[in-house]
């Protein structure tokens, strides 16, 4: 068993250069992914040992990147598409809701649309506008498309390469601002077998509450964990991986035991992703219930300024305020109708 | 193969001879040293700007070093009413419209997501989404011609933006309309790592006959040449002839912006080769050699400079951080139920630190 | 000396870290603003640091070669000969707020910030039987309707516990003796009360039987006119009436022994509690400020507590506040009692049925309606003399209600 600790960033290298030496159908495409290795050096020498018919720095055109890539899935190919950063990815929406999405149901199976579309995405990281945005509730709602988003090194290795493996069109959300997490990654893992890509991690065991989420805060969800283990609370974290399905045999398993259940993300609250899995789960775990589905999340607002995300983005006391409304405890809005 | 226009060298000699001439007839000395003043002073607010970002002043700055003539150079040529949709890389042509220098910072300070209003300088905010602008300037020269105004609309885009979608259908929908808009082509020769060669196998220019419009290729560090298809094609363009592309060839000379490396994917030699083209050195040598650019006056040009600079600084560490409760206002114009129920929730939340905070 | 600190700043778009390469300066040059004074690398690229101030370099406080955090302190200056055109920025020793301060990896351990929380405002009860989920399906396991249960719970939530002291047939265990009842939720809590009143307070019984004929026919009178023609007025009602006035007369009967044994505390007004049987126990909801209240008000209060218990609706908060009990036990036929004090008070009244009886009238034997009061107190507050005088003046009232006026 070989593992090595990488970053997060590196290990998405590590796995698409293993997804290539594995089948030689598999080709990139973006814009500055081959001489400059893209934005975040993510594809950081792989144009150098595949040549560049593999990773093809492509004209400035996103509903180009995608259209083509569904023609070079006819051909025959595994296209991985790169879209620059999230809030990029709209020029290329029509791309692939009308034609990504439901190529293979409109041939009755005949064309299939192998894609992976890289999407780093999120916020944290002070940057300018369009650059932090959590567009995946767009996709989720897609159907005929797979929407995984990864926490930590070791599923970003796995699953990207499942996610090249896999038959079906997926989206894969990177949190940009975990690139520079380090890990631990056991290298073996490949595409072959789907353990990660369709499943949702249980993060830490908990009695009390239970705290889904994915990407970006996970790494919040845990420290809050923490926290509220110093105040007495046991808070079970899960992480999604998989945003379309989602596993909510994991997620009804837990709500059972704690009966108490808190979502955070960072996109809108409206329509987002927490209000697919409130429904979900009441639906499920009705009678489990203690409170009614806490969601903590971004608010119904265009991503902000820099010097203002902090206070939108869902962070360690938000988290816990959500928890603590989840618990019947004193909170930010007791005594208020959404008490 | 189409003659790329210019009415100064690269060293500064002006023969004088080209028809073009009689568009800038009227521009005299004083006014040269005027294009002379403006592009050293927007070239000092990008050395400071990104003197700012690497002090932690800004998050990002996206340099315009080494466009300054095809941005002054068109920007002066702009009359009050005409109206411009630019890209991110703009600051010259919007320190032309008025905007002043800490205006400009400010989107890239953070702590908000456009700099000044439009409306005051006839020019839109930064647009960040490539191409976006054309079809927002093409949309506008439509209603100038409904309300039957003789203003122009004016965008500005780089060679990598002619790959996207927009551009085109901006230019199908200008020459359909015959709108009055100038499309303003900058090809710095760069889209981040891409070269300009990734996005089209023919010059830029010859797009335009495309599409049904004139089409110009100017050198774009000649800031008097500039000035002059400007000015033809916002003539053009007020007369009713409709719209016309210019491509002005220049060059990146910084980074994509402050986050990029270009040393990772271009080659010194290439930069050396344009610095012998400089647009602000090619002026100042003219400027010389007809006695209008005396040391008194680059003195009186640097301290112009000098004092941009410091205004810039002292403007910028003096902005004052957003109030949380912004995050929601403007969002939309009329009340919004929702977003009002949200704000309140988070005002109380925001309510427990300041309370305290107030105690402690 | 005025000394300015600067922090490694996010230099490219969510970098964590950067390496100092080189120096270009060492401590004790005086460098102007914008001057060179670092190269460092970043995961993107190389890249130079230009002063922030211009001073003197006092410290560098990394080496060359270390990889330092974003954030991280890494030089500082003496700005204090700033060349005039220098600028003033906000804090005065604290590193300036710098925007590229992206994604910094969280160090140390997490944290919450301190927070006041609100007090919390009252929560209307809703008109639905609130019940969380697993506490509906229990109710429904049980056969036990929810809209019969009293919720005990915040803004009258309804708990397990609720649900299950509520259950009309409470499981009986047939033994070879006979069937035992499990004692639970508010039988359980008023037997407690109970206990505690009657072996705590030393009850003193009085009683006095009094000639209440002038005060039934005032009522009969009363009913037809138009102030009371829309209410139940009841005779309990002129009881509840006539102990607020005499509680004016005899204060300490509206008062308290504090368990610490140290006070007696005397109460400005009137909680008038008016004991009810339910179906499931005796409950006391309370009329505050009884004595505020004039006939018409009283006896409304009275009725609409009454429906309100029967019905299982009374709130927590109607049971709170008592100062003074009265109980009817005349409903069920008996005439007279020894009321047990309810916890916390000073006196209970009893009243028996109104019955026509022989009585002595204006010198003759006449059938008049007749009633006894029983009045127990606790011994600690009241003397002998305060009870009685309290007693005997509810009984005039009652008797002879026109000597009101001269009160």
């Amino acid at each position: 068993m070989t593992s090595a600790t990488m970053t997060l960033g590196r290990a998405i290298n590590a796995g698409l250069r293993k997804a290539m030496e594995a089948d030689e159908r598999v080709i990139l495409l973006g814009e500055d992914i081959g001489k400059l290795g893209g934005v975040y050096r993510i594809t950081e020498g792989l144009q150098a040992e595949f040549g560049e018919r593999r990773v093809m720095d492509t004209p400035l055109a996103e509903s180009a990147i995608l259209g083509t890539a569904v023609g070079l899935a006819y051909a025959g190919f595994r296209p991985v598409c790169e879209i620059q950063f999230d809030g990029f990815i709209y020029p290329a929406f029509d791309q692939i809701v009308s034609q990504v999405a439901r190529l293979h149901s409109r041939t009755a199976g005949a064309v299939s649309v192998p894609l992976t579309i890289r999407v780093p995405f999120g916020g944290g990281i002070g940057a300018a506008e369009h650059h932090s945005d959590s567009p995946e509730a767009y996709f989720t709602h897609t159907s005929g498309l797979r929407v995984v988003s990864v926490s930590n090194p070791q599923d970003a290795y796995t699953v990207i390469q499942e996610a090249i493996a896999s038959n079906d069109p997926v989206l894969f959300f990177e949190p940009k601002r975990r690139y520079h997490t380090k890990g631990d990654v056991e290298l073996e893992s490949s595409g072959q077998g789907r353990h990660a890509m369709d499943s949702a991690r249980v993060v830490s065991e908990g009695t009390d509450v239970t705290l889904v989420t994915y990407g970006g805060l996970v790494q919040v969800a845990v420290a809050a964990a923490e926290v509220a283990k110093s105040e007495g609370v046991s808070i079970e974290v899960i992480d999604l991986r998989s945003l379309s399905p989602i596993d909510f045999d994991t997620v009804t398993r837990s709500v059972t035991k704690t009966g108490r259940l808190v979502i955070t993300h960072e996109a809108a609250e409206s329509g987002g992703l927490g209000a697919e899995i409130a429904a979900g789960i009441t639906e499920r775990c009705f009678y489990s219930l203690e409170h009614a589905p806490v969601r903590v999340t971004g608010f119904d607002i265009p991503f902000p300024p820099a010097k203002l995300e902090k206070h939108h983005l869902p962070d360690l006391d938000r988290l816990l305020d959500g928890i603590d409304r989840a618990l019947d405890r004193p909170n930010s809005i007791t005594g208020t109708v959404f008490a | 193969m189409t003659q790329l226009v210019q009415l100064l060298t690269a060293d500064g000699v002006r023969p004088g001879t080209s028809e073009l001439e009689l568009a800038v007839a009227d521009v005299d000395d004083r006014q040269l040293l005027a294009l002379y003043e403006d592009m050293v002073a927007v070239r000092r607010i990008d050395t400071e700007a990104t003197a700012l970002q690497r002090q932690g002043e800004l998050g990002l700055w996206p340099p315009l070093l080494g466009q300054e003539a095809s941005q002054i150079g068109s920007a002066r040529a702009l009359a009050a009413d005409d109206f411009v949709f630019g890209s991110y890389r703009e600051n010259a042509v919007a320190y032309c419209r008025g905007v002043a220098g800490v205006d400009l910072l400010r989107v890239w300070r953070g702590t908000s997501q456009s700099g000044w209003d439009p409306f005051e300088h006839r020019m839109a905010t930064p647009q960040i989404i490539i191409g976006a602008q054309t079809l927002h300037a093409t949309g506008y020269a439509l209603g100038l011609q409904n309300d039957g105004l003789d203003a122009v609309a004016v965008t500005y885009f780089g060679d990598g933006a002619t790959s996207q979608g927009d551009v085109s259908e901006a230019m199908v929908f200008a020459a359909t309309f015959r709108a009055p808009v100038v499309f303003f082509c900058q090809n710095n020769h760069w889209a981040i790592s891409e070269p300009v060669a990734l996005q089209s196998k023919d010059q830029l220019v010859h797009r335009a006959a495309g599409f049904g419009m004139p089409g110009v290729q100017v050198d774009g560090n000649d800031v008097l040449a500039v000035m002059a298809v400007t000015r033809q094609a916002l003539e053009r363009a007020r007369r009713g002839d409709g719209p016309t592309f210019i491509e002005a060839i220049t060059y990146r000379m910084g980074p994509h912006t402050t986050a990029d490396d270009p040393t990772k994917y271009r080659d010194e030699s290439e930069l050396a080769e344009w610095r012998e083209r400089d647009p602000i050195s090619r002026l100042a040598a003219y400027l010389r050699s007809t006695g209008t650019l005396t040391d008194e006056a680059q003195a009186a040009v640097e301290a112009t400079a000098d004092r941009v600079a410091a205004e810039l600084r002292a403007g910028l560490v003096a902005i004052a951080d957003p109030d949380p409760m912004s995050l929601f206002a403007h969002v939309y114009s009329e009340p919004h139920r929702g977003l009002e129920e949200q704000r309140d929730r988070y005002s109380r939340y925001l309510a427990m630190f300041d309370a305290a905070a107030v105690r402690s | 000396m005025s000394i300015r600190q600067f922090a490694l700043p996010d230099l490219g778009e969510g970098l964590t870290e950067s390496e100092i390469v080189h120096w270009h300066v060492t401590e004790g040059d005086l460098v102007s603003l914008n001057q060179v004074i670092a190269d460092v690398e970043t995961a993107k690229a190389m890249v130079e640091l230009p002063s922030p101030h211009a001073g003197r370099v006092t410290k560098l406080h990394v080496p060359e070669g270390t990889t330092v955090e974003v954030g991280q302190t890494i030089v500082s200056f003496d700005v204090s000969m700033d060349a005039p055109a220098e600028v003033e920025d906000g804090p005065e020793v604290a590193p300036p707020n710098l925007v590229g301060y992206g994604a910094v990896a969280e160090s140390g351990r997490p944290a919450r910030r301190e927070r006041v929380l609100p007090a919390p405002e009252p929560v209307p009860i809703s008109t639905h039987r609130r019940a969380a989920p697993p506490v509906r399906k229990l109710a429904a396991q049980l056969g036990v309707d929810l809209a019969a249960v009293h919720g005990s719970g915040e803004a009258g939530l309804i708990t397990r516990a609720d649900v299950e002291g509520a259950r009309t047939a409470p499981a009986a265990v047939v033994t070879g003796e006979g069937t035992s009842l499990p004692v639970k939720g508010i039988r359980k809590l008023t037997a407690e009360a109970m206990v505690r009143s009657a072996f705590t307070a030393p009850h003193v019984t009085v009683f006095l039987t009094v000639d209440v004929t002038r005060t039934v026919e005032l009522l009969d009178e009363l009913r037809s006119s138009s102030a009371f023609r829309e209410m139940r007025l009841t005779f309990l009602a002129a009881v509840a009436k006539a102990c607020c006035s005499a509680i004016g007369r005899t204060p300490a009967i509206n008062s308290r022994w504090d368990e610490g044994g140290d006070t007696i505390t005397q109460v400005a007004h009137v909680g008038l509690g008016v004991a009810a049987a339910t179906p499931r126990g005796l409950l006391v909801p309370v009329i505050p400020v009884a004595d505020t209240l004039s006939l018409a008000p009283l006896a409304e209060a009275i009725t609409t507590l009454a429906r309100t218990a029967k019905a299982g609706e009374t709130r927590p908060a109607d049971l709170t506040g008592g100062t003074f009990t009265i109980s009817n036990v005349g409903v069920f036929g008996v005439d007279a009692g020894t009321p047990i004090i309810n916890d916390g008070e000073a006196a209970i009244l009893a009243v028996g049925a109104v019955v026509r009886r022989p009585w002595e009238w204006q010198g003759e034997i006449a059938l008049r309606h007749v009633v006894t009061l029983s009045l127990s107190f606790d011994h600690r507050v009241l003397d002998g003399e305060q009870g009685s005088r309290f007693l005997a003046d509810v009984g005039g009232l009652l008797h002879n209600p026109a000597s009101a006026f001269a009160l």
